[in-house]
């Protein structure tokens, strides 16, 4: 394992670093945790790697709630989510998700912005934000922002829409619907220990009723499930209008189903397709239950 | 009636505990010595392959490289237990962690570097990765060291036992139960990854080496061996060790090797193994099948077993091969039972090789048994817990293989576990649609006084006491963190009443220590207790002798307490250090030191495999339960209650971590461990994905010690070590059956085994 | 094969300076731009405690606080500790010998068997320590009560350990955690 790393402190540096590089190969280090399992396992020639991790600008680093929205800057850690209490009660999802990830030391370092750009297919706060239908904010390196759906955010498995002049600036998570009464939100995530786990198959989910205990909105996300993190957007609208403690068996069951029919797992060592299938089904009815 | 005691059976931390703590103890990766190289190793491409040619001569021209070897570089013997293995593997590979050649350099990266540059050309063949495709006529001959002693070419070792009249017991039996088990290869991991620093004088041609073997004197003997020395040229220093487990109990290739790149060189090399390295080419628990027909009879008495078990012995033979001793002991003598047959083979393959793991194959033998028992009561209809209490072992008892249990605690263990976990009076409702419980029982059987596989089970020790009333125990025996110096300690404190921090133990160097088989078969405060015993009296009949005479008394029996001998009955003593000054200094001047070597009093097994092969045996019974997901089949282990017949606790402390720890290892086993191999290589070689267990994984676990107190044993003490861990993956795997109402045969049972078992049940997969 | 030694000349790399509190002293060095903070502590500062376990992230064994908060070593670039505050378990002792309270708690518990795992499970649990106290005042932070026996648990979640099933190691926190309640 063999780089050369540019540390720059400020986005504007940032920008001129990406500029100055872009005839040359290179990559981002933010938390470090898979980009130094990664090139141990494959060196690669000549890289040189920009390092994110000192960069001091709020925008880049800070988690800012107001009544709109919430912003992730792309270096705030899992830890920092799992500590907010706001985070905590209005998008239990991705408090989940982060507290799920890997292990305590590795929540310290790892960053919204690697676990979105390292596009795994597994990833537990990137499965999360899809689930809340997150923005994401680029900015390339003239310093032009463009905020792009995170359901537009995934190519395939380690694969983004970013390109060599860009990098990812932050997230944004619109604000719990104003009419909403209730939060039923949660990050499921299956393995075969309770840590350590990189999700056989993982689902989140956040719905909101209103008063009448309707369901007004409804964000279901599948991971480990597909090349992608997937929207699972037929069994969301499927759910708008319907009272969420008086869903039926029969409804269960179409919800699971069409839940399902954005899976399309593969087989490797720590599951078969088939598995990843029955969980997901099972654990879709499960929100219900 | 009980004997008081002040120091034993108290919860007395580890005496090393505080330089471990602190980040001062000096493990084998943090040994730095003078002029010292990094060695590496290269392995093979391939499982199987023909090496046409091996061209080190790129690596050797890196700078900062001093020797490169392969087997044409070296003049040495075979290694194993049946010498069917070379150090460094020549014309052929034959599996994946075959060594091929290995470099020393100044750095470990260039010492990595130049293996890039090792140029290997192989000739793939097919390889031989079924222990069943193996004992095929048409099968290649694996291993070429070893003459056909037996009646299949790939055949390495095999065991045949039996007792009573098997024919007819089977025409007594009211049912019987057959199963087909399939066991997992599970590896130690330890902590610490593998390691050794060699340093070679090559003024005076000795060899010192700092491993962590938890077998010093017979790693001695075997590296002689291997590299054609007198083994008293060879010194072997402990450093502590970061784990053992029976990993440690096999010589393996690494160390020789290092050891030849410290003579070619001049110069000391360590080798330390990476974390893939570990998982790669250290050693593991044997994978095997177990054929399992028992029989019980109308009113619940075992009648007879049947078993037949092909182990995959791998490439090479390690002590692996040798589990059946203590497998066939598990079937023969665990529960009464009339009559057994057992068979089995270890057959080569072009996998990984097994070594020793805590247990000795009696985990996988016991999750065959126990897992048959629970069959054969619901055969009959009878309740799971009677069926076992009617069967369990008792005090007096021969075994048909001839165990002597002259204390057995098997039927309370039973007991004491049946009650504390409520089995019998627990709710059997499980209306609960997606977790369901269950709860299940299983006992085992292991040595407790030491195993006479070799030709001695004994231990030295030397004591002595020094002027200042200091008492230093040099010990054969060894510290693999399992708190043995600690215990030692213990009884030198109670027998001559110096307290704990005027206590050192001496273990670590085959220069200074007497002989002592090894750290395994949970035979270390057993009999290196009884050694040490030994000493003391001898040490004490000559202390008693000079404070008599200085206390101008004709009274020999004395208290040993608070520093001070006392003759009994009065109050007035002698200060210890006072008389260990007279012993010195006045005539006719006599050190306070002694010796003695304790062997115990088992036997040798003959060639039929009977015999009291232990001093004593120690029993234990586990409840466990457990709730399952069957959304995911994931298992939680909710409690798990353990009873486990220990002779005597000669340190709460120390045997809660080792019934906790062993536990863990058992849960492990049960669910999650798997090193998963296709086509002769490792699919998971990290900790990502092969799974050990986390805090946050731990169930409750409540153990109730059973004291029996053995006369063998010290203060009637039997060995712990490895029980823990033997009956648990059977307990769980009864749990699992009994919550869902299955017929479990292989392990680990990992969530998808259980979703599947399921589906295949409702017939919808 | 053996060869004539020759001086080995390491390609030039590119250095960089760094500088931090390492166990409350100020040191500065030069390191490769690749060079992992376990590397450099172990080697270039030779304080052996920290203990090498996997370089991978996964067992815990390298924990080190890089501003009172718990990090893998072997994954942590050296670069990145320039300005932070980092104790190893060499710095949780007193200089005068006195061990910190969770050493305490973990040799009276029993908890430490071939201790390969004790370092980075002290300086886990110290970082649980941290945690709690700092809590009390970081404002939008969760105030954590005192951590519950699952809570300590899933904390401790990334520290692997083979000899003692853990149980000891719990206990040995939990106490610690009973003492600041009294």
């Amino acid at each position: 394992m063999d780089f050369e790393i540019i540390n720059p402190a400020t986005t504007l540096e940032l920008l001129g670093t990406i500029n100055e590089l872009q005839s040359k190969h290179f990559r981002f280090g933010a938390g470090y945790s898979d980009l130094l399992m990664e090139l141990k396992k494959k060196p690669e020639e000549n890289l040189v790697v920009i390092n994110l991790s000192q960069i001091k600008d709020t925008a880049f680093t800070g988690l800012t709630i107001s009544p709109d929205h919430v912003r992730m800057g792309a270096m705030v850690t899992a830890h920092k989510i799992v500590m907010n209490e706001q985070l905590n009660k209005d998008y239990p999802v991705l408090h989940q998700a982060a507290l799920t990830l890997a292990s305590t030391q590795i929540r310290q370092v790892a960053t919204v912005g690697g676990n979105l750009c390292t596009a795994s297919p597994s990833g537990d706060i990137a499965c999360a934000l899809v689930a809340l239908i997150a923005h994401c904010e680029i900015m390339d390196s003239t310093g032009k922002t463009k905020s792009i759906p995170i359901t537009d955010f995934f190519l395939g498995p380690r694969k983004t829409v970013i390109k060599k002049n860009e990098f990812l600036n932050g997230v944004l998570v619109s604000a719990n619907n104003k009419l909403s009464k209730n939060i039923y939100s949660a990050f499921l995530k299956i393995g075969t220990r309770r840590s350590m786990e990189c999700s056989v198959v993982s689902l989140a989910y956040h719905i909101q009723t209103d008063d009448d205990g309707d369901i007004i909105h409804a964000g279901v996300a599948i991971g480990a499930s597909a090349p992608t993190i997937r929207f699972a957007k037929d069994a969301c609208d499927y759910l708008i209008g319907k009272r969420f403690d008086h869903i039926h068996q029969k409804e269960k069951e179409e919800f699971a189903t069409k839940v399902l029919s954005y899976a399309d797992p593969i087989t490797d060592i720590r599951a078969t397709a088939w598995y990843r299938k029955e969980v997901l089904y099972n654990l879709s009815k499960s929100i219900f239950e | 009636m009980k004997k008081e005691y002040k120091v034993i059976g108290k919860p007395i931390p580890k005496q090393d505990a505080n330089i471990r703590v602190t980040g001062k103890a000096i493990y084998g990766h943090d040994i730095l010595l003078p002029g010292m190289l990094y060695g590496a190793i290269l392995r093979t491409e391939h499982p199987s392959a023909i090496i046409e040619s091996i061209d080190v001569s790129e690596a050797i021209q890196l700078p900062g490289v001093h020797c490169v070897i392969t087997a044409d570089d070296v003049d040495v013997n075979n290694i194993g237990y049946k010498r069917d293995h070379p150090i460094l593997k020549k014309g052929e590979a034959n599996c994946t962690r075959d060594e091929i050649a290995a470099v020393a350099a100044d750095t470990k990266e260039i010492a990595q570097q130049a293996l890039r540059l090792i140029k290997v050309n192989y000739r793939i063949r097919k390889g031989v990765y079924d222990a069943f495709e193996a004992l095929d006529e048409s099968a290649p001959q694996i291993n070429k060291f070893i003459s056909g002693k037996f009646e299949n070419k790939n055949i390495a070792e095999k065991f045949h036992y039996e007792h009573g009249n098997l024919e007819e017991e089977k025409k007594k039996s009211k049912h019987i139960v057959s199963r087909r088990f399939t066991l997992p290869r599970m590896t130690h991991a330890c902590m610490a990854t593998s390691n050794i620093t060699a340093s070679f004088n090559n003024i005076d041609k000795k060899l010192l080496l700092y491993s962590s073997t938890q077998v010093p004197f017979l790693y001695q003997r075997d590296m002689a061996h291997a590299l054609k020395m007198n083994p008293s040229d060879i010194r072997v220093i402990q450093p502590v060790i970061g784990g053992g487990f029976g990993s440690k109990l096999d010589m393996h290739p690494f160390e020789p090797i290092c050891a030849l790149l410290s003579i070619k060189t001049g110069r000391p090399v360590q080798i330390i193994y990476s974390r893939e390295e570990e998982f790669i080419a250290s050693p593991i628990r044997q994978p095997m099948v177990i054929d399992l027909t028992a029989g019980v009879d109308k009113d619940g008495n075992f009648t007879f077993r049947e078993i037949n078990i092909i182990k995959d012995n791998g490439a090479y033979t390690s002590w692996g091969a040798t589990t059946p001793f203590v497998i066939m002991q598990a079937f023969s003598s665990l529960y009464k039972v009339k009559a057994c047959r057992f068979d089995a083979k270890a057959v080569y393959t072009n996998n990984i090789f097994a070594g020793s793991f805590r247990g000795y194959g009696n985990p996988q033998a016991t999750f065959a048994l126990e897992r048959v028992i629970d069959l054969l009561a619901g055969e009959l209809g009878m309740d799971k817990a009677d069926i076992r209490l009617l069967n369990a072992n008792e005090k007096g008892e021969v075994t048909g293989q001839g165990l002597h249990y002259d204390t057995c605690g098997h039927k309370e263990c039973l007991e004491t576990v049946i009650e504390h976990s409520g089995y019998r009076t627990r709710s059997l409702q499980n209306n609960d649609k997606r977790y369901k419980r269950g709860i299940g029982i299983a006992s085992m059987l292991h040595v407790g006084g030491g195993a006479k596989i070799y030709r001695s089970d004994g231990c030295g020790t030397t004591l002595k006491i020094d002027p200042y009333g200091y008492c230093t125990i040099i010990t054969g025996s060894n510290e693999i963190g399992q708190g043995s110096e600690t215990v030692l300690a213990m009884m030198a404190s109670e027998e001559l009443g110096i307290e704990l921090s005027k206590i050192k133990v001496i273990n670590t160097d085959t220069d200074v220590k007497p002989w002592d088989v090894g750290v395994h078969a949970s035979r270390t405060s057993f009999v290196a207790g009884n050694s040490l015993l030994g000493a003391i009296r001898i040490l004490k009949e000559k202390l008693n002798k000079k404070a008599a005479e200085f206390l101008k008394t004709s009274h020999f029996d004395f208290d040993y307490s608070d520093n001070m001998i006392i003759p009994v009955n009065t109050k007035e003593g002698i200060a210890l250090d006072k008389v260990v000054r007279e012993m010195h200094f006045s005539a006719p001047n006599e050190l306070a030191i002694a010796s003695f070597f304790y062997e115990p009093s088992s036997k040798f097994q003959d060639k039929d495999f009977k015999g009291n092969v232990s001093g004593t045996y120690a029993f234990a019974a586990q409840a466990i339960e457990v709730e399952v997901d069957t959304y995911t089949g994931n298992v939680k282990v909710l409690d798990i209650y353990v009873a486990q017949d220990v002779g005597k606790v000669l340190n709460p402390l120390l045997l809660g971590g080792q019934i906790e720890g062993g536990i863990l290892q058992g849960v492990g086993y049960a669910l999650t461990e798997e090193l998963l191999m296709k086509e002769g290589r490792i699919l998971n070689p990290n900790f990502h994905n092969y799974k050990m267990l986390t805090a946050s994984d731990i169930p409750d676990i409540h153990f109730y010690p059973v004291e029996t107190l053995d006369k063998e044993g010290p203060y009637g003490a039997k060995g712990v070590g490895e029980a823990p861990l033997i009956p648990t993956a059977a307990a769980i795997a009864n749990a699992i059956c009994n919550a869902l109402d299955l017929d479990v045969l292989d392990l680990p049972i990992i969530p998808e085994k259980i979703l599947t078992a399921l589906a295949e049940k409702k017939g919808t997969k | 094969m053996i060869k004539e030694h020759k001086e080995s000349r390491l390609k030039e790399e590119v250095l960089h300076v760094i500088s931090f509190m390492l166990n409350e002293r100020q040191v500065t060095c030069k390191i490769k731009s690749s060079t992992v903070l376990l590397d450099l502590i172990r080697d270039h500062f030779s304080l052996k405690g920290t203990k090498p376990g996997c370089y991978e992230g996964e067992c815990g064994a390298c924990t080190v606080l890089i501003n009172e908060a718990p990090v893998n070593s072997c994954l942590y670039l050296a670069v990145n500790a320039n300005g932070k505050n980092i104790t190893t378990i060499e710095g949780l002792v007193k200089s005068d010998g006195t061990l910190h309270p969770v050493q305490e708690s973990l040799i009276e518990h029993g908890a430490i068997q071939c201790g390969f795992c004790t370092s980075g499970m002290a300086m886990s649990i110290k970082a649980l320590m941290n945690q709690y106290e700092n809590a009390q005042h970081v404002p939008g932070d969760i105030r954590i009560e005192i951590p519950t026996r699952n809570e300590i648990k899933k904390y401790l979640e990334g520290n692997l350990c083979r000899c003692t099933g853990y149980v000891k190691i719990i206990d040995a926190a939990e106490q610690l955690f009973a003492k600041e309640d009294q």
